[in-house]
């Protein structure tokens, strides 16, 4: 550790981190767009500027993110020299910025209007017309460009570089003339490319999937967990006026994702938006009908206590709070707990995602789950006299053509956070019953590795729809009594 | 104990009615003064370009809609009352009102919205009477909120020179 003295206060930096890495972490942040922790710095913004002095030379104003930490260096970020250096950086990152912020969508979490509004430069000194790039590049199926709002610092161009390892982008052109290009105008390929547009600083590259449909203020974000792969990356779910999700995006976590996720759980939007939901499904007279979940409830706990043969599958959803319950349900029922464990898909990869399609394996697992895969599952329900499927993607994990084809002996209750109307026509059907899914329930999953993810809701479930955890409590509570 | 002394009576008060008489004659010097009150439904309202009526979107000459849905007067509404969600468009203006609602059961009038428009796109028009028999009638959207800006060109005019007062030079 090195010793440096920053406003005034001496602190200790670590050397092989860049000055910046050393001011951000005490709390005396500097501006800052082309530096970012995971990616190496280039200095090609300028905005991060800084008073150095070193020894008995006078103070020189530099740039945080490519000077390295020297012992006893006195540094200020707040200097009037510092401030007036980087005010002339702004006015040239702001020469050909379009003023569109009343139409762009990074409005609200975009650190140049921060900074332009902290530094008061509201009008430039230039009186040429800006120049006028292509507003609306289409880079593949997922990405727009707009070069005109981009300001060059190579973010994107980096991270195709750096951490995808294959690099997609560059800057091409001289000059005023440079501007973000694929190679040969070849559309982006991958996995991981919705993360240039969270770490773009403006709104240069944005989400197809998102633009222009909300502002950034309007959305309330909760920290949660990923349930897309058994990584578990660290996610920050944002929901537009508690209804609709309308973005994940990741969330900086230093042991599993770092600052990154994928494209299959960014764009994960369908499955935190179900619907055709209900809250329950009956089988009446006339087939399902829909009905009070607390009377589903009952009839599967009728159920229990009337059959002896049971079968009790998880989904891979279920989070550990949950998997406690449904473990004692088993043993009241004297069967084995299991889950479902779907097979591996082809989108594992070397950066973060796994293959395995079953956000909680390890904590179910470590619970004394016992995983069978849809084939598996069908075989044991095709025995049983009464089946109990609990959990989020339930139906759609076992198939619903496999449901249906079930006899209509045994006796099949669904808790499921999606399904609804798909499921009218199974014959085995008792009883259909809408849970909270994973934006809408509080829990734990544990990832591969065996870190601990929290879910957490982000919003309300909707009306009569339940927690999971209450059903369980409530399916618990009676089988015991009727045993 | 308070004793309340009432006020003594002359003679001509307790005859009665030459009070009524006079009572009587100021009613009939009325009658042939001006009214000072307006028949409203068949006299309406006389608005100026300064009235705060209800607020209104202006639709352009080439009909496309001023409003590029920034959200800026959903964050200054005081009263919750406006809700807008976004599109994209072909044009060079890259975005529009997919929905544009106010509720005007909650709208206060108060013009704030007018304010926070970065486009002159939102004005507090002249429209003043709002009636319907259900609350759903009372939430407007688009196609009730549309307003060419020949309707709103005083206004337009009247805020632009109140703006100029702050503005010591344009900045766009």
């Amino acid at each position: 550790m090195t010793k440096i003295i920053l406003n005034g206060r001496e602190i200790e930096a670590d050397p092989t981190k860049p000055l910046i890495a050393a001011c951000e972490g005490n709390g005396a942040a500097v501006p800052h767009y082309c530096y970012h922790a995971g990616l190496t710095p280039v200095g090609s913004c300028r905005i991060c500027q800084v008073e150095v002095k070193e020894g008995e030379r006078p103070g020189r104003v530099v740039v945080a993110c490519r000077t390295p930490v020297s012992e006893g260096m006195v540094v200020n970020t707040e200097s009037p020299a510092a401030h007036e250096t980087r005010r002339e950086c702004l006015e040239f990152l702001l020469k050909d910025h379009p003023l569109d912020c009343p139409i762009c969508d990074k409005a609200g979490e975009c650190t140049l209007q921060d900074v332009t509004y902290n530094e008061g430069q509201s009008e430039g000194l230039t009186k040429e017309p800006r120049d006028n790039f292509e507003k609306r590049k289409s880079l593949g199926d997922k990405i727009v460009l707009d070069q005109e709002r981009c300001i060059l610092c190579s973010r994107c161009v980096r991270f195709f570089d750096e951490i995808t390892g294959k690099s997609q982008l560059a800057i091409v052109g001289l000059g005023s003339r440079s501007r973000i290009e694929t190679f040969a105008d070849r559309p982006l390929v991958g996995n991981y490319q919705g993360n240039i547009t969270d770490i773009c600083p403006v709104g240069a590259l944005t989400l197809k999937s998102f633009r222009f449909k909300a502002r950034v203020w309007n959305m309330t974000k909760k920290s949660s967990t990923c349930g897309e792969c058994s990584r578990g990356c660290s996610v920050s779910v944002e929901v537009l006026r508690k209804g609709e999700v309308k973005r994940i995006r990741p969330r900086f976590n230093e042991d599993i994702n770092k600052w990154w996720m994928c494209d299959t759980g960014r764009f994960a939007l369908d499955g935190a938006n179900p619907t055709n939901r209900v809250p329950a499904l009956v089988r009446g007279y006339s087939g399902l009908e829909a009905a009070d979940s607390d009377d589903a409830v009952a009839m599967a706990r009728a159920a229990h206590a009337a059959v002896d043969k049971h079968v009790l599958i998880a989904s891979p959803w279920v989070t550990v709070e949950e998997g406690e319950g449904l473990k004692a349900l088993a043993s009241s029922l004297n069967t084995e707990a299991l889950f479902l464990s779907p097979a591996a898909n082809d989108l594992k990869d070397d950066l973060l995602h796994t293959g395995d399609p079953c956000p909680n394996r390890r904590g179910l697992e470590e619970l004394g789950f016992v995983g069978k895969s849809a084939e598996e599952a069908m075989e044991l329900l095709a025995q049983a006299e009464s089946a109990t499927l609990f959990g989020e993607r339930i139906a759609e994990l076992i198939g619903l053509d496999n449901l249906k084809s079930l006899p209509s002996t045994v006796r099949t209750f669904v808790f499921d956070g999606s399904s609804g109307a798909g499921l009218l026509e199974a014959p085995a059907l008792q009883a259909v019953v809408g849970i909270a899914n994973w934006v809408e329930r509080p829990g734990t999953w544990v990832n591969i590795d065996g870190e601990r993810g929290k879910i957490s809701a982000a919003r309300t479930a909707p009306s009569g729809i339940r927690q999971p955890s209450s059903v369980i409590a409530d399916l618990l509570h009676t089988s015991e009594v009727a045993r | 104990m308070v004793i309340i002394k009432r006020k003594q009576l002359t003679w001509m008060e307790k005859a009665y009615l030459p009070e009524v008489i006079r009572g009587l004659r100021i009613t009939l010097g009325k009658m042939f003064q001006k009214p000072s009150t307006r028949q409203y439904p068949e006299d309406p309202l006389i608005t100026t370009e300064v009235t705060r009526g209800q607020p209104r979107l202006v639709v352009n000459e080439d009909s496309t809609i001023r409003c590029v849905s920034c959200g800026l007067c959903e964050i200054a509404c005081p009263a919750y009352a406006i809700t807008i969600d976004g599109q994209e468009t072909d044009r060079m203006i890259e975005r529009e009102p997919e929905k544009f609602e106010i509720d005007f059961l909650r709208c206060i009038l108060c013009g704030f919205c007018e304010e926070a428009c970065p486009k002159e796109a939102i004005m507090m028009s002249d429209e003043l009477e709002l009636a319907d028999t259900s609350r759903q009638g009372l939430i407007y959207g688009l196609d009730k909120l549309k307003r060419p800006v020949s309707a709103l060109k005083k206004r337009i005019a009247y805020i632009n020179k109140i703006n100029d007062r702050w503005r010591t030079s344009s900045s766009t």
